[in-house]
């Protein structure tokens, strides 16, 4: 297991293993980085010069000073299942790993807020706290395992994040050690609307390059008080949109309003939690409203009308919780489900207007079609946010270029029809190029700028979230074919 | 310290022009890696990343660096040793993974190539060869050993080691093992030796095989008897067949899949007739289950041994499935009971065993949190890495509550680990496997 001794000649080496608190709290060694060289995402890949892990803010400020001083770039890394590459130590960074510091610090029931560290697991603070009536809202489908700090840096979103909102709706305040080791504090006694600029927002969701935060405040709500779920099979695409859009439009706002079409079902159906969807149908939606006991029957009522009238084959609410809990456990790991059908996969996050579902998807299925490569819809279509996954091998030589670039269409195709690059993925280094679909030159500038003030050297995490300066199509063509080789 | 020079020159001749670092035969299976995404949803299952919070030892990391070494990235070294042989081989990834990864087939398969390019030396070889080729596959040699275990608690010796202070010389870890060794009784196997079929108590409703098991056999007899008993009164004839050997699942462990596959094949051939094989060690059943896996490289077996694994079954699940007579005495005890992972990750196993202790009248049941996560045991784990099993063997008994009277299981190895938590926690649960409670309880129902 651990080694005892520091066999590493490395001057830097040496002095990073002085500011952890025992010599296997860093490493350095081939065989244990390469575990390091990706996260969830993984067509980029580059090996850290090292990995540590801190236990305590006083450690990561430390490191980070060390860092700073001696200009080693350097990157913070939670659970590492991000999608858009944004812990992939391209630069041969100084890996800080958060993992160590996963305490529940205080739950604080009157106020409804809980302060813990960022490596506390997601789901964590809802098993812990539910048996008291709580829980903590933003759940993306990693929180099984993925770390709070990694939603944080990431904005990360869910499938209630329809009515309940991402991370950043529920930070309330944040500790964050800048890139030159000094430690700050926003959202002072977790009261997120502080006087001055909106630092928490800005810091939420800058993917790790503004700072490295170590201390979360989050707001924690009141379990509701029924919940009800629904299961909705149909024959056409055009169908299950429809419904959507008409399910919204008649008032209704639901927890979760969920897609999945016929490719994906094939894929979870294949995988570890099946629930017998027929294979046959185009597409399905999941739909989950919460609340008061009182409405919720009548919602659910109006819910089946609605897609009893865009021609649903089936169409029933969950029986008992044992049964809702099925249908969530096959949705949330449709993504990992893809490795029973598909070696590789490469999951875009586009965000679209609700009306133009049909349009897009058909979009989508165009480029797949003439990609050559399958491509599977798992998403939140309620708050119109795309996750087409592109499946390919990437033992076939081309076969990942083509998939990126296919994934690089459905982001244009989104930005198109007016939406957006992101939901809640991240740009990380994925979607660094494809910025310019959404941002000019003078925009992107702004926002570098504001990078400037925090990471003036940009020691921390470089190379992410902005595309690189430079407008000629063909540089960006040469660097992306350079990235993947 | 890596492949040395002179083993490099006895492997294998190159049949293919791949970059893999594998040089052996039966190497790990690409089509299993190649099922992993990477998207980390394994992570908090896996009680080696709990403890150290590093990716090398969870199960995505040991896929990667599997699949590295495939890929001519990493060579077989010490440094890529360590995280293979640290994985506890519990498949509790399996259970978590969204795409049913075989990581535990993986890891084996990796421990098989760096067990042939780095043979063990010095006294670990020693051990090694002596536990796994000299003792568990030779019944004599076993119930030897386990006379001698009799002949040390019997004749006063235990007594005098303990406390003459003698035992202060043994590491820490094994002072821990001595003091939970349970009495031992005399075997299965040599008792039924002259009469291997033991008749149904009643009507015969079917007949059925037993595997005796190793460990087991010479450490807990006493389960194999209430086996036996559970068995036949539930309208079985049990068969003992002569030639059945040791499961193989510590060698496949340890990396020895020769010797695995050799006690392999005895076991497919000592069964060979038989309709149903009773295993009331998860541990050997999982690995029973999964003789195929052996046999990548010999078609004839490969068929042999799926036949052969269909016919295992964890006497739970039996049970439950052929249904028995719920006894009608009480037992009036309070009980938790822990998943063993290869029953509950391996076979799948969960709720039959609890259904057994829930129809057994007086029976409380507490609920344990996180019952399926692993003791520590893992084989003989506990032996080769004492620091890591006794650390999550640490946040198993966290989890035992504390005010029972009884803490259940199936498995033979996670008795032995719970035994020790009990005692090096100053706790004063029983250990006890499922069906000894339920064999109580019919006996106690007999004496009324």
């Amino acid at each position: 297991m651990a080694r005892k001794k520091i066999k590493s000649k490395d001057k830097h080496i040496l002095a990073l293993s002085t500011l952890v608190n025992h010599p296997s709290a860093i490493l350095y060694e081939k065989e244990d980085l390469i575990a390091y060289d990706c996260d969830g995402f993984t067509i980029h890949k580059a090996t850290p010069k090292a990995v540590v892990f801190p236990e305590n803010t006083e450690q990561v400020a430390k490191i980070v000073k060390y860092c700073h001083d001696h200009s080693l770039p350097f990157l913070a890394r939670g659970a590492g299942t991000g999608l858009s590459g944004g812990a992939i130590p391209l630069n041969g960074e100084v890996i800080i790993s958060m993992v160590k510091m996963k305490k529940l610090l205080s739950v604080d029931l009157e106020n409804r807020r809980a302060v813990v560290e960022p490596g506390f697991v997601n789901l964590k603070l809802t098993n812990t706290i539910s048996d008291k009536g709580y829980y903590y809202a933003p759940d993306p489908s990693s929180q099984y395992c993925c770390t709070i700090g990694g939603n944080v840096a990431e904005n990360a979103g869910g499938a209630h994040c329809l009515k309940y909102g991402v991370t950043t709706n529920h930070i309330l305040g944040l500790e964050v050690v800048l890139p030159n080791g000094d430690v700050i504090e926003i959202g002072k006694n977790g009261i997120a609307d502080e006087p001055g600029y909106d630092l928490l927002g800005l810091i939420t969701g800058s993917e790790g390059t503004l700072g490295i935060v170590t201390k979360i405040t989050v707001r924690i709500l009141k379990n509701p008080e029924s919940k009800q779920t629904v299961l909705a099979y149909f024959d056409k695409v055009e169908d299950g949109s429809q419904a959507v859009s008409d399910i919204i439009s008649a008032g209704i706002v639901p927890a979760a309003l969920e897609m999945m079409d016929k490719t994906a079902i094939e894929g979870v159906e294949a995988a570890a939690f099946p629930v017998g969807h027929p294979k046959d149908i185009e597409a399905l939606l999941l739909i989950e409203v919460d609340g008061i006991e009182a409405g919720i029957g009548e919602q659910i009522e109006q819910i089946l009308q609605v897609c009893r009238n865009q021609n649903v084959r089936e169409v029933r609410a969950a029986k008992d919780e044992q049964e809702r809990a099925a249908w969530w456990a096959n949705r949330k790991t449709g993504f990992g489900a893809m490795g029973a059908i598909s070696p590789d996969y490469l999951v875009q996050d586009g965000v679209i207007p609700r009306s133009k579902l049909p349009e897009v998807l058909s979009k989508i299925n165009k480029i797949s079609e003439e990609s050559g490569l399958r491509i599977a819809n798992i998403f939140h279509a309620g708050d119109g946010n795309l996750h087409p996954l592109v499946l390919f091998d990437a033992r076939i030589p081309g076969e990942t270029e083509k998939a990126m670039e296919a994934g690089s269409a459905c982001l244009k195709v989104c930005a198109d029809v007016g939406g957006t690059i992101t939901g809640e993925h991240g740009v990380g280094i994925e979607k660094r190029e494809e910025m310019r679909f959404v941002f000019k030159d003078e925009e992107i500038q702004a926002q570098t700028d504001i990078r400037d003030v925090f990471n003036p050297d940009n020691l921390l995490n470089a190379g992410k979230l902005f595309p690189t300066p430079g407008r000629c199509a063909e540089v960006k063509k040469e660097m992306k074919a350079a990235a993947i080789s | 310290m890596a492949v040395t020079e002179e083993r490099l020159k006895q492997s294998p001749p190159c049949t293919n022009n791949s970059l893999s670092n594998y040089l052996w035969k039966d190497a790990p299976d690409e089509n299993k890696w190649a099922d992993c995404v990477h998207c980390g949803m394994c992570l908090e299952s896996c009680p080696t990343y709990e403890q150290t919070g590093q990716e090398q030892h969870s199960p995505r990391g040991r896929v990667y660096l599997i699949k590295s070494v495939a890929e001519g990235k990493l060579t077989v070294n010490e440094q890529f040793m360590d995280p293979v042989f640290a994985c506890l081989d519990c498949r509790a990834c399996t259970t978590a993974c969204p795409a049913d990864v075989d990581v535990g087939g993986l890891i084996e398969e990796a421990r098989g190539q760096i067990r042939q390019a780095m043979p063990l030396t010095g006294w670990q070889g020693a051990v090694s060869k002596l536990f796994l080729h000299g003792i568990f596959p030779h019944d004599k040699r076993l119930q030897s050993l386990g006379g001698l275990l009799k002949f040390y608690q019997k004749s006063g010796m235990q007594t005098l080691v303990r406390k003459t202070k003698l035992i202060n010389v043994m590491p820490k870890h094994l002072v821990e093992m001595e003091a939970i060794m349970p009495e031992i009784n005399q075997p299965i196997k040599k008792k039924y030796k002259n009469n291997n079929i033991i008749k149904a108590k009643g009507e015969t409703k079917r007949e059925v095989a037993m595997l005796t098991g190793c460990v087991m056999d010479v450490m807990f007899s006493d389960i194999n008897e209430s086996t036996i008993n559970v068995l036949t009164r539930n309208g079985n004839d049990v068969v003992i067949p002569k030639n059945q050997t040791c499961c193989g699942a510590l060698h496949v462990h340890a990396g020895d899949r020769d010797m695995g596959r050799k006690l392999a094949k005895q076991n497919i051939e000592a069964f060979e007739g038989t309709e149903k094989i009773i295993v009331n060690a998860a541990g050997c059943g999982c690995m029973m289950k999964e003789y195929e896996e052996l046999f990548r490289e010999e078609p004839e077996w490969k068929e042999r041994a799926e036949k052969f694994s269909e016919k295992v079954e964890d006497i739970s699940k039996f049970l439950h499935d052929t249904g028995y007579e719920k006894p009608k005495a009480e037992l009036n005890t309070r009980i938790t009971y822990h998943d063993a992972c290869h029953l509950a990750h391996g076979q799948g196993v969960r709720q039959e065993p609890r259904d057994i202790l829930l129809d057994i009248p007086g029976v409380d049941m507490v609920h344990m949190p996180n019952a399926d996560r692993c003791c520590g045991s893992a084989g003989i784990y506990n032996i080769t890495n004492p620091d890591m099993a006794g650390a999550v063997l640490e946040s198993k008994m966290e989890n035992v509550p504390d005010d029972v009277e009884m803490i259940s299981m199936g498995n033979p190895g996670c008795m032995l680990q719970m035994a020790m938590g009990v005692e090096k926690y100053g706790r004063n649960h029983k250990i006890v496997h499922t069906v000894q409670l339920l064999d109580w309880a019919y006996q106690k129902e007999a004496e009324k």
